[in-house]
């Protein structure tokens, strides 16, 4: 173990200069590149299970077997029919918040780095995010009054 | 031969990292799968799958007969594959199709910035000809800068499958489980954004590969935010679609939600969907909590330390890594088979009265604390409790909700009131119209 470890010292004096020079290169188009592999794969992946699946099994369609399956009941109507309102009103509370969480996020990477103590501008900033964070209280107590996170 | 300019040491280890995670993935989650039954079957004192070896019924190979039957998961797959792939006939067949793939391809997609490996030396070498430089490099699907962004933007992709799922298949049970699904990803995906929010504040930085060095020179996060590590937990079980938080397949009352239509191989991309957001999930909560590769808390051990860049401590980091996201599913099958299964206006209210709330002020607390620089582990750990202890003692002095409430059976249909005559006669026997048959009623009682 003594000796295993020594090599990985003397490579550890070596690797921290470039650990900061590779850092600041992450930032190219060229980084980028790996997504489109991974993309490939995963969709050839998707693509070609669903076709050999649809290839390979056997096809005996019928009537009765084409039905919704309902609990063994016979279907009644379609399922394109109205549903509750509430999902629909979920949905938009869902979007003020998200939004508002996408617009946290370059914040949040930078505010520790501009952020102690003495630093007025940390202070300013601090209050700035704060008043942003409560319009969305206030939003989201609107919503409470109105009722839209009542499900019952 | 010059070599094209995408064409770095960089980019081959990322596609070697991005080829083997893939397939240790995939056959994990094939074996997940019967982990689960396992740890299902000897949590309800069975003993699941044991019969199924390696021998495929040939006597030549009897020896792999049995084997604790770890040959299930073959044999699952080849059945998924060779059973018939059936298309319902009142289905939309084009949203049909393409909901299986529409799940799969975020689920397989979203690990491939965690930082599996740190960093690895490559050496200066040749392929076809072409020189290509060596260097440090990281082990990593994809070395981009906007790693946090990417997985949760990934990660928020998968809602569209499920919904397309259950609408495309023109039934009721599924319609209502999509519909149950999306409701609750989107409910939980604030926190899981905000709980995301809390450990950028601590770090400052949104690159993976940073995260994991401020927890190895400050120590793990979960020790510094327990309560911040739990919601996260939390949420990741419902962005899963994970038990306790499963109503969207809720067997006793959607037969199994938005894919009751689905059979064969489409049925069991999203089995496998489940899985493989569970385990991005697992590794994103190792990576944000647990510290990525490094073996233990606030030791520094010279092989997963991130100045270790042998190919042999690339390996012990990787199988750390796993190890840690392999812990987590192993908990999420405790739970899952330990909990029952919340109602759905539970976990709706659980999500916007109780998690988001907290969630709000947990990062508030964590920018002023920033803000005063207190991020040591002392601080932190007591704003975190006390937070925790807080909601504690303002939960029961909460107003008790009047909704829901279990209802006595006496004057239900099957012990009437004294004196009400009641009717227990089956109804129509053939329903075939979404309206009440006139006259029905009277006829039948």
């Amino acid at each position: 173990m003594r000796c295993g470890a020594s090599p990985n010292r003397r490579q550890a004096s070596r690797a921290v200069p470039i650990l900061t020079a590779m850092m600041l290169a992450t930032t190219d188009l060229a980084s980028y590149m790996p997504l489109t592999l991974i993309a490939m794969m995963a969709i050839g992946f998707a693509v070609v299970n669903i076709v050999a699946s649809l290839i390979i099994g056997p096809k005996r369609p019928g009537a009765r077997k084409g039905q919704s399956y309902e609990s063994g009941m016979n279907p009644i109507g379609t399922a394109r029919k109205r549903f509750n309102v509430r999902f629909y009103l979920i949905a938009m509370v869902f979007l003020v918040f998200d939004v508002e969480i996408i617009f946290l996020y370059p914040w949040a990477s930078t505010f520790p780095n501009i952020a102690p103590h003495p630093n007025q501008e940390g202070l300013v900033w601090l209050i700035r995010i704060l008043f942003f964070l409560l319009t969305t209280v206030v939003a989201y107590l609107y919503g409470y009054r109105k009722g839209v996170f009542r499900f019952d | 031969m010059e070599a094209p300019s995408w064409l770095t040491a960089q980019f081959l280890v990322n596609a070697v990292t991005i080829v083997a995670v893939v397939h240790i993935m995939l056959i994990s989650l094939a074996y997940c799968v019967y982990a689960e039954r396992k740890v299902c079957s000897y949590i309800q004192d069975r003993i699941g799958p044991n019969r199924t070896g390696f021998d495929f019924g040939l006597p030549i190979l009897k020896p792999l007969r049995g084997m604790l039957g770890l040959g299930q998961s073959l044999a699952d797959g080849l059945k998924f594959i060779l059973k018939e792939d059936y298309t319902p006939n009142r289905v939309d067949k084009v949203l049909f199709t393409l909901a299986p793939g529409l799940v799969i391809v975020p689920a397989l997609m979203g690990f491939i910035v965690i930082p599996w490996g740190g960093w690895v030396d490559i050496p200066t070498f040749s392929i076809l000809g072409m020189q290509i430089q060596g260097g440090i490099v990281h082990v990593t699907g994809a070395n981009v800068n906007i790693g946090i962004v990417y997985l949760l933007s990934i990660a928020s992709l998968g809602v569209y499958g499920v919904t397309l799922g259950g609408f495309a298949s023109n039934n009721k049970f599924s319609f209502l489980g999509g519909i149950r699904a999306t409701a609750q990803m989107i409910s939980y995906e604030i926190p899981l954004g905000l709980m995301i929010l809390c450990v950028l504040l601590t770090v400052g930085t949104i690159v993976p590969d940073q995260i994991v060095r401020h927890q190895i020179e400050h120590g793990w996060l979960i020790f510094h935010q327990p309560l911040t590590a739990l919601v996260f937990f939390i949420t990741i079980l419902a962005e899963a679609n994970r038990a306790p938080f499963d109503n969207a397949e809720a067997e006793q009352e959607l037969v199994a939600g938005y894919h009751t239509e689905y059979s064969a191989m489409r049925m069991a991309l999203f089995l496998l969907a489940e899985y493989g957001h569970l385990m991005t999930s697992a590794a994103f909560f190792a990576l944000l909590f647990l510290g990525g590769y490094q073996l233990l808390p606030f030791m520094h051990d010279p092989l997963t330390s991130p100045a270790a860049v042998s190919v042999g401590a690339v390996l012990v980091k990787l199988a750390v890594f796993f190890g840690k996201v392999f812990g987590l599913i192993g908990v999420a099958m405790f739970v899952r088979w330990t909990i029952p299964r919340l109602r759905f206006d539970q976990i709706m209210h659980g999500a916007w009265q109780m998690v988001i709330p907290l969630s709000l002020v947990l990062v508030v607390s964590v920018s002023v604390l920033v803000y005063f620089g207190a991020t040591g582990l002392l601080p932190m750990l007591g704003v975190n409790l006390s937070i925790a202890l807080l909601f504690t003692m303002l939960l029961p002095l909460m107003p008790r909700r009047e909704v829901n409430k279990r209802l006595p059976l006496y004057g239900s249909r099957f012990s009437p009131m004294p004196g009400e005559r009641v009717s227990t006669a089956p109804t129509l026997a053939l329903a075939i119209e979404d309206r009440p048959v006139e006259g029905s009623h009277a006829t039948m009682t």
